[in-house]
């Protein structure tokens, strides 16, 4: 087995504390000015990639990220655990007893607020394909990627954001916290279903098969694995070390269940994420478990995952005004109305809808992960994926001050 | 002479008015002016009949028996052994045969004789198939038109509720459950009275807490604790306690499933829960909120609806 040899390591190690470092400077000032710290995050990677420090300490940067190709192998593990835990967490805040006892108003909310950034998006790229860098010989996938990335709606943003402002139990907050499940859930859903129709992808099954495998290995994780999961937690819980025994055997499944998607032909991240989902729905994960759990993940895997974005991109060289104003109007304008024309047609007052547009229109977190798996698969180019990163730092810096006008509003 | 009999069969009369009206104001005054038991010939029916007498008694109601099958001659029969053994009051009691679909008359019967509670007979446990098929029991819970006292081990001595848990989760139903737990307590001099809240997704809150520094986050910790404690003491402001001085605890997690926990943990005798809408079997693949307590009967169940 091949190894890290001495400056590799230090180069390894150097880089993780560079990382966690600097994601946390930021994170503390984005928390001072009331902002999500997944946005400090985001500029602590452009500080630390090939933007600001590649461009202004060529050297710093060299020896960083550059001089050791295995260090970048190894980090580059990192980032891949960091992405599957963060789906792993993102499946767990899924609950669904929260989604069933808000019914029919959140189901509308969420498949409307889905279907018209689907379309816009999709309209959009195939239309316009050079213009935006989507892949023109993959347009329909990179085009129904492109759609799918802007419906996406930040769940953990939004929590927080409905917390500072009290609304997180109100019915509006129940509600978009409800409708971002079911966004997550069945933007993972199609996730899988698409990438096995690009062809950059198409090392797996073929469509039907994966269509099928996507949805058997969901309702079955979610029924049967359930069971399995509610049988054996009561015993973790009492037998084993608390939390250790619990926090390393909920990894190790949610790595097991995602090599197991891997292997059949589905994204790993899907893998994790339903597992995620079948495991904090189970009675037996006490809540505190899931606290323990978020704090892990969101203060030490998260950090690498959103800073290595800036590491992978040069937002300066990359930049297109054009893309990113395009991303930033069809992103913002599609999500907002599809989901107040969803709580319109579910029979929602006017007010509450309009804060549940704003709420549903939250990004920052999977929409970010879903646009680099499109980048890393050549569906779409570099100012595409600012493009992106932009709009889901802009939507989820507006939504806080936003939900606070709109409760104001005398409609 | 005459005239005399004519008076005082006027005076009986306006007696017999005021009686009845009187008892109508008590009866709406009553938490319960019709209690319905659906009986099956089962060993469990004396039982029950006797549980639903002291209740029947309690709240001043009248009582109405629902049999689905066949009216025979000899179940009619066994039917007044029972009744005359369980010394309920005849006037008061009204037999309803009917056949058919059981749920479906059942809740047709309470429907019809616009029937305040319906109690009925369930086993605590059930088999998997039998649980997601739907037993009668189950399947009574579930769709009943009015509130349902479920009995999982009646006794034909009675049941005595000493301690009773009432579900103080912040739903649109919970001051109106609250109100009604109170009531009956009184009414059955209940000698412990708990009321569990549940914080909502308090993993996923704490969690996006972490973000914020170990003051801040206590303080969220605090707060939300308060907030539900708030939340039950303020519905408590507005319903008469008597004597009685509720428990109020906080718990995080699933409320259903929380309820049923601290219901064996205290061993409960029963437990007040709201319920607004009717489950189907899609709630049973993918359990939630009241269809997480009928796959195991804490205790005794006592379904408020509007």
């Amino acid at each position: 087995m091949e190894t890290l040899d001495h400056k590799e390591v230090i180069n390894l190690l150097l880089q993780l504390a560079s990382i966690l470092i600097l994601a946390r400077v930021f994170a503390e000032l984005a928390r001072k000015f009331k902002q999500p710290a997944v946005v400090g995050e985001i500029f602590a990677g452009i500080i630390l990639g090939p933007t600001i420090l590649g461009n202004f300490f060529p050297g710093a940067h060299e020896y960083l990220f550059g001089a050791h190709e295995m260090t970048n192998i190894a980090f580059d593990g990192f980032v891949q655990i960091s992405v599957v835990l963060l789906l792993f967490i993102a499946g767990l805040e899924v609950e669904l007893h929260i989604v069933w006892s808000q019914g029919k108003k959140a189901l509308y909310i969420a498949v409307a607020s889905m279907v018209l950034p689907i379309i816009a998006g999709f309209v959009v790229a195939y239309a316009f394909p050079e213009f935006l860098g989507v892949n023109i010989n993959d347009r329909i996938v990179a085009s129904t990627f492109f759609g799918l990335a802007i419906s996406i709606t930040g769940l953990a943003i939004v929590a927080r954001i409905l917390m500072d402002l009290n609304l997180f139990k109100t019915s509006s907050g129940l509600l978009i916290i409800a409708g971002a499940m079911i966004v997550d859930v069945l933007g993972w859903l199609i996730f899988s279903v698409i990438l096995s129709l690009s062809e950059s992808g198409s090392e797996g099954l073929g469509v039907w098969p994966t269509i099928g495998l996507t949805l058997l290995f969901t309702l079955v994780m979610l029924t049967v694995g359930k069971g399995l999961i509610n049988k054996v937690l009561p015993w973790i819980n009492k037998k084993l070390a608390w939390p250790g025994g619990l926090l390393s055997l909920s990894l190790a499944l949610c790595f097991l269940a995602a090599s197991f998607t891997e292997f059949i032909g589905i994204h790993a991240i899907f893998g994790a994420f339903i597992i995620g989902v079948a495991l904090g729905d189970s009675e037996y994960l006490t809540e505190k478990a899931k606290e323990i759990l978020h704090q892990f993940i969101n203060n030490i895997f998260a950090p690498i995952f959103f800073v290595s974005i800036g590491l992978k991109v040069n937002f300066i060289s990359g930049f297109d005004p054009g893309i990113v104003g395009v991303v930033i109007v069809v992103g913002l304008l599609t999500k907002y109305y599809g989901a107040y024309f969803g709580g319109r047609l579910a029979g929602i007052p006017r007010k509450e809808s309009i804060v549940a547009g704003i709420g549903m229109s939250t990004r920052g977190s999977m929409d970010i992960v879903l646009g680099l798996i499109a980048l890393e698969n050549g569906l779409v180019t570099e100012p595409l994926f600012i493009g992106l990163v932009i709009l889901a730092i802009i939507a989820s810096m507006s939504a806080g001050p936003l939900i606070g006008w709109a409760r104001n509003l005398k409609v | 002479m005459d005239r005399g009999q004519d008076k005082w069969s006027c005076i009986k009369s306006i007696v017999q008015i005021g009686k009845i009206r009187l008892f109508k104001v008590i009866s709406f005054f009553n938490m319960y002016q019709k209690v319905a038991l659906a009986i099956a010939f089962s060993p469990r029916m004396e039982a029950l009949i006797s549980e639903t007498k002291r209740l029947v008694e309690l709240f001043e109601s009248e009582l109405i028996l629902i049999h689905i099958g066949k009216k025979t001659d000899e179940l009619e029969a066994k039917l007044e052994e029972i009744l005359i053994k369980t010394g309920l009051d005849q006037i008061k009691t009204k037999l309803i045969w009917k056949e058919g679909k059981p749920v479906k008359m059942i809740n047709e019967a309470c429907k019809e004789e616009n029937a305040d509670l319906l109690v009925a007979g369930a086993l605590k446990r059930e088999g998997f198939l039998t649980y997601y098929m739907g037993s009668v029991g189950r399947k009574i819970i579930r769709k009943a038109p009015c509130s349902v006292l479920t009995l999982i081990e009646p006794k034909v001595g009675s049941t005595v509720f000493e301690k009773i848990v009432l579900n103080g989760t912040q739903l649109e139903i919970t001051p109106h459950v609250i109100k009604v737990g109170i009531d009956f307590s009184k009414k059955i001099n209940a000698e412990q009275v708990h009321i569990l809240n549940e914080i909502k997704m308090y993993g996923l809150q704490m969690g996006t807490a972490s973000e914020d520094s170990e003051e801040e986050a206590s303080q969220t910790r605090r707060q939300l604790v308060q907030h539900e404690l708030t939340y039950v003491e303020d519905i408590l402001k507005n319903v008469d306690l008597g004597k009685l001085r509720p428990n109020i605890k906080v718990t995080g997690g699933r409320w259903a499933v929380e309820l049923a926990r601290f219901c064996e943990k205290i061993d409960a005798d029963l437990l007040v829960v709201g319920d607004d809408h009717k489950l189907n079997f899609f709630d049973r693949i993918f359990p939630h909120d009241l269809e997480d307590l009928l796959s195991t009967l804490p205790c005794n169940l006592l379904i408020v609806k509007n």
